[in-house]
């Protein structure tokens, strides 16, 4: 499959060992997070503890996926050449039910259709044999 | 608690600046040369009575401080260099306030010197602009796997939330660049001087929407210094001393991002009613934001000049759109900010320039832009950081 991942320019993340295994569990198509065994807490990004009671022991988490929109932008200027043709495109910051934000890309919609708070579920985008992201698209509200 | 008061204690005694341009095709130590020569000849020190340095973005963009330090034949006992960020400007005075009163150095040159022209896309968030590519994201909040790269996305990012929290808009915003533009034609060292107006805001392609072009800073080359030392030697100089009267370190941790006040809920921040005005700063220089003569603050986008503005209580949280209006900013109003026309307007040097413009403002020496009686001028941005000068 070498063939497709050729295909793939877009940058890719930077995989390190703190954030391995969320890298993993996406391309398993599952969205996991660390969330502290102590508190409770949910975080991202991955860190060596829990940035609220310091505890190092936490369990990879599975999230629903479910998420809305918090801000978002739309690019109209391209700083990589891989994303020229997709210009304008957007980025969208989504906070998950569980309480994190990443940052994404909101497929299935107009750029000009996205709303704060929109509902939103996670799209696994197999992008190369290796790595999959985290992308969304809309749900109905309920 | 601190264990030493350093309120009056330091001074500004020389300020100095190359010339401001794009592609000016002179390296960043050759345009820090002229900026630390014409501090020193600003200030009557010599350049042996120069010993310490502190120099904001290095390499690859800027001049770093021991090829500075090297080539313009200083003798140093103590410099240092931050993190290529805007957001160690005052940092890195508040650093030579703390020096000199340590006796670590007597004089303490301060500056940037950067060339940012030839090197925007390779640098400023494009596919070899390493920091995107940090473990847990870039500073400005890129994420390249998703297409998010560039400062100016980070504050686009924040732009949006903040009018969708605040129910505002991009026609309000205007106000800011629009102000900063009008006070860079009366500045005949800025590279932008033609006036705009809020229609010509509006119509100015987006880059990263919210943000239209003319919310950014520019890119461009160019050098400022200050030169620090204690009040006690200020005396004796050449020019009236410009006090240091208040600061405030930078702060950091979850709730900080770097474009957004705490509270305002981007990246991984709560949400909540931010408090504004309760800032260490105004205890220290013993003043509120109502005696603050003029405001200066980091506008590499125009939003973070609201930001600015409600994280150091001049407005409540929300009221910034309303506050910039009506030239309530603009020199002759009530609160003018970035008098030398900002980054946005007369040159991105980091802040250095703004800097440079408070001190010959309190000097009485800023010309057409002067801010009648100004005694009083903070430095405050968005990311927290502050200093307040008086003369």
């Amino acid at each position: 499959m070498a063939e497709s991942e050729s295909r793939y320019l877009k940058p890719l993340p930077a995989i390190s060992s703190l954030n391995q295994p969320y890298w993993d569990a996406l391309k398993r198509r599952e969205l996991r997070m660390q969330q502290c065994d102590g508190c409770g807490r949910i975080w991202y990004p991955p860190s060596p503890l829990c940035p609220g009671c310091w505890s190092r022991k936490f369990t990879w988490t599975l999230l629903s996926g479910r998420g809305r929109v918090n801000s978002w932008v739309v690019f109209h200027q391209a700083y990589f050449h891989s994303y020229e043709n997709d210009i304008p495109y957007n980025v969208v910051e989504v906070e998950l039910d569980e309480g994190p934000r990443i940052l994404s890309n909101l497929l299935d919609v107009a750029n000009h259709d996205i709303r704060a708070r929109m509902p939103v579920e996670v799209y696994f985008d197999d992008v190369t044999d290796e790595i999959t992201l985290a992308k969304f698209k809309p749900r109905a509200s309920e | 608690m601190a264990n030493f008061d350093l309120k009056d204690r330091t001074a500004i005694v020389g300020v100095g600046n190359s010339q401001y341009g794009r592609r000016l095709m002179r390296s960043p130590i050759d345009l820090a040369a002229d900026a630390i020569a014409n501090a020193l000849d600003d200030s009557g020190l010599s350049r042996d009575e120069l010993d310490g340095m502190i120099v904001s973005f290095g390499s690859p963009i800027g001049a770093d401080a021991d090829a500075i330090a090297q080539l313009l034949g200083l003798k140093l006992r103590t410099y240092n260099q931050t993190w290529a960020h805007g957001r160690f400007t005052a940092s890195c005075i508040q650093w030579a306030a703390m020096i000199v009163n340590a006796g670590m150095a007597d004089a303490v040159a301060c500056l940037a010197s950067v060339s940012f022209s030839g090197m925007r896309r390779p640098m400023m968030g494009g596919a070899s602009d390493r920091e995107g590519a940090r473990e847990a994201g870039g500073g400005h909040g890129e994420d390249p796997a998703y297409g998010m790269t560039s400062p100016g996305a980070g504050a686009a990012l924040v732009a949006r939330r903040y009018f969708d929290r605040y129910g505002t808009n991009s026609r309000a915003l205007a106000s800011v660049p629009v102000a900063f533009r009008k006070h860079a034609s009366m500045n005949p060292a800025a590279i932008m001087r033609e006036p705009f107006d809020v229609e010509e805001h509006q119509q100015s392609r987006y880059v990263c929407e919210p943000l239209h072009l003319l919310d950014y800073c520019l890119i461009n080359d160019g050098a400022a210094c200050v030169i620090v030392t204690t009040s006690e030697r200020a005396r004796d100089l050449k020019q009236p001393p410009v006090y240091i009267s208040g600061m405030q370190g930078l702060p950091g941790g979850s709730e900080e991002f770097i474009w957004a006040y705490p509270g305002l809920g981007v990246v991984q921040q709560s949400v909540f009613e931010y408090e504004a005005g309760l800032q260490p700063v105004y205890k220290m220089a013993g003043v509120t934001p109502k005696d603050i003569d003029a405001l200066f603050t980091y506008d590499a986008f125009s939003i973070l000049a609201w930001i600015a503005l409600e994280r150091f209580g001049f407005c409540k949280p929300g009221e910034a759109p309303s506050f910039t209006q009506n030239g309530r900013i603009e020199i002759g109003g009530e609160l003018p900010i970035n008098t030398n026309g900002g980054l946005l307007s007369e040159a991105h040097i980091m802040g250095w320039n703004h800097q440079v413009e408070i001190v010959r403002q309190l000097r009485g020496e800023a010309g057409l832009r002067q801010v009648t009686n100004a005694e009083v001028i903070q430095w405050a941005n968005a990311y927290g950081d502050s200093i307040i000068y008086r003369k």
